[in-house]
């Protein structure tokens, strides 16, 4: 009895509310009307009927304030317009540069071509200079004294060491076949000295030579006599 | 024999093979002649499991030869007892020793050899030693061995028959290089292959090798650090460009003197410590200075120096102090060499345009003429028993290696190879 009076016309209302309540969406429907929504819209956009006033701009403003519209078109042609002209630009800028890059690069392998020319030029004067100065000096027996008729042989090499400053020439000391093997390469760097001290006094820088000696070890002739001994008795000079 | 007569009939020099076959009609009667020797009787050796032939010209010539050259016994060569006969009879003959020789060779290829020697006065056994080697041994090392025991047994020190010889030889123009031979001219081992000049040799006494090649273009000293270690450069340590030449193993081993050119044209004895890596100088730039040769106990140094006019021989201290000149006479005296026991300094000296060796006694402090001939003899070299030298001459036309006895009488040819320098006498390899 005393709980009744609570429940009953409690559970009246709960019945008669729910009753006069719209059930919830199910998913299901949601995602059918959202089809339903594009399908429409994708029908207009097939039929030519696509919307063609800007939903941001109402009615009215569309009238009255149409800067709201063609402004917005405006800026967005005039970014394109300013883009395509940028690029335009660069694209002549481009071919301007690849135009003048190709000129140069020709310019430079013809330059490089007539230095190359002028460089083996020079470097066959310069091989025909050195083949022209470099002759062999000959030397006495076990003497490293510069002989008088080789004076003019080191004057041309004083020469061309000055006319070709960048040259750079090695000094070989030879002997004949006399005498110890070990004393002969001493002696032929006696001989190097020789001619290097002589050169010296003509005026060239010494370090520009280098001095070596090969003794007995390298003859230009074999034979036992003296005719071939005085060939062997030699400084040789030669470019490095 | 016939290849020499090939030889001398292409050269198509008469003198010279009128000279060469004097010169080996020498060798032979002289080296027979010697009365201070011993005499040996060798009985056919007993041999089983090996050819005779092989026996014959690998073992018994190479232990005659052998013999032959070590200057203290006379192999008996005629009127030989035949096979079995008793001692007696090879006492008639003359033969003060006689050898018994029985070689075997096993199943595996190993080889037994059992050598006695019987005193044929006394009728008693004065050596007796057996040899085993495995397969890869040749015979003739095994008739080395013998011959060096058998002088041991005689004189009191090992024979030489073991040792080599190492020397330069021209390969090709402008290329030398290192090469090695028995001590009887067999076994030719090509030592480098530096495709350069490669000159002046050293052997220490444990057998590393220093020497100097043109490989980089200037010269370097290359050699071994360690026994049987890689060849690599020794001096200059760092860069290139000097005048380097003459390296000379102190008799320890641990220090190396050769000699620096300078661009004033002098040539100085350095001396390399090889433990530091310092070198330093002995000689006082005065001239050239060279062929450095130490005395056995490293404490001289005997080199070559032009300081007086000609080339002469000098000594010095170790240090460079206490110099003194050796020689006197002759305008041209070069290339010593210290003997192994001190007491002598082999030397060549130029007289007539020709080179000759020379042997300088300082006890007696004079020098005796060990060669003689129209030709030239040059770079002495000392065996390690003292009884020889090994040199150079072109007595045969080009220069081939020689050796002689120290009175000059037996001169023997080593090799048939043209083109020979620097030789150096070495036990140790």
């Amino acid at each position: 009895m005393r709980y009744g009076t609570y429940l009953v016309p409690a559970a009246i209302v709960l019945t008669l509310g729910s009753l006069a309540c719209k059930p919830p969406k199910t998913a299901e429907e949601i995602k059918a009307e959202t089809q339903a929504a594009f399908n429409e819209g994708y029908q207009a956009f097939k039929d030519g009927k696509a919307r063609d006033t800007n939903p941001y701009v109402n009615a009215k403003d569309a009238k009255e304030n149409q800067h709201k519209v063609t402004g917005w078109y405006e800026g967005w042609d005039k970014a394109k317009a300013d883009k395509d002209a940028a690029d335009k630009a660069a694209a002549e800028k481009a071919a301007a540069e690849e135009a003048a890059r190709k000129a140069a690069a020709e310019k430079a392998a013809a330059e490089e071509a007539a230095r190359k020319a002028a460089e083996a030029e020079k470097a066959a004067a310069f091989k025909r200079a050195a083949e022209a100065a470099l002759k062999t000096i000959h030397f006495d027996f076990d003497k490293s004294d510069i002989k008088e008729n080789d004076r003019a042989l080191l004057q041309g090499i004083a020469d061309f060491m000055k006319a070709y400053p960048a040259a750079k020439v090695e000094i070989e000391g030879h002997c004949d076949e006399r005498g110890t093997n070990e004393y002969n390469l001493a002696l032929g760097n006696r001989r190097a000295a020789a001619a290097l001290a002589y050169l010296k006094t003509l005026g060239v820088d010494e370090a520009r030579f280098t001095t070596i000696s090969y003794g007995k070890e390298k003859p230009l002739c074999t034979e036992a006599k003296e005719a071939c001994w005085s060939q062997n008795r030699r400084g040789e000079f030669k470019l490095k | 024999m016939p290849r020499f007569f090939i030889r001398t009939f292409l050269c198509a020099l008469a003198a010279l093979t009128a000279l060469a076959l004097q010169a080996q009609q020498t060798e032979v009667v002289l080296s027979a002649s010697s009365s201070a020797k011993l005499v040996l009787g060798m009985a056919s050796p007993k041999v089983s499991g090996i050819e005779d032939s092989q026996v014959a010209t690998e073992f018994t010539a190479v232990l005659k030869r052998d013999l032959d050259e070590t200057g203290v016994f006379a192999v008996l060569q005629e009127r030989l007892p035949a096979d079995g006969a008793p001692v007696k009879a090879w006492k008639e003959a003359g033969a003060q020793w006689l050898l018994n020789v029985r070689l075997t060779r096993g199943a595996a290829g190993d080889l037994q050899l059992e050598a006695s020697a019987i005193d044929t006065a006394a009728e008693k056994a004065v050596f007796t030693k057996p040899y085993k080697a495995d397969r890869m041994v040749p015979l003739r090392r095994m008739a080395h061995a013998l011959a060096d025991d058998l002088v041991a047994r005689l004189t009191g020190e090992r024979g030489v028959a073991s040792s080599r010889v190492v020397f330069v030889r021209q390969t090709a123009p402008g290329v030398k290089e290192l090469f090695q031979i028995d001590r009887d001219g067999a076994n030719l081992v090509q030592l480098t292959r530096h495709g350069s000049l490669t000159l002046s040799p050293t052997v220490a006494s444990d057998g590393r090798l220093a020497y100097v090649t043109y490989k980089g273009g200037a010269p370097e000293i290359w050699g071994q650090r360690r026994r049987d270690g890689a060849h690599e450069k020794l001096y200059p340590a760092t860069g290139s460009g000097v005048m380097v030449s003459s390296p000379a193993w102190s008799p320890d081993g641990r220090r190396l003197a050769f000699v620096q050119g300078d661009r004033r044209g002098n040539s100085d004895i350095m001396v390399l410590d090889l433990d530091t890596g310092r070198a330093r100088r002995l000689t006082d730039g005065n001239g050239i200075n060279t062929e450095p040769s130490w005395n056995p106990n490293g404490t001289q140094i005997a080199f070559t120096s032009d300081r007086e006019g000609g080339p002469q021989v000098f000594l010095m201290q170790d240090d460079g102090s206490n110099l003194r000149r050796l020689t006197s006479e002759g305008l041209y005296n070069a290339s010593p060499a210290w003997s192994p026991n001190g007491a002598m300094i082999a030397y060549v000296s130029r007289f007539e345009g020709k080179f000759d060796l020379f042997i300088y006694k300082l006890g007696e402090g004079k020098a005796y003429q060990i060669t003689t001939g129209v030709s030239t003899s040059e770079s002495p070299a000392w065996s390690p028993d003292e009884r020889r030298l090994v040199f150079t001459s072109n007595r045969f036309g080009s220069m081939q290696i020689f050796t002689t006895d120290l009175s000059g009488r037996q001169v023997v040819r080593m090799t048939e190879l043209a083109g020979c320098q620097s030789p150096k006498w070495t036990r140790a390899r």
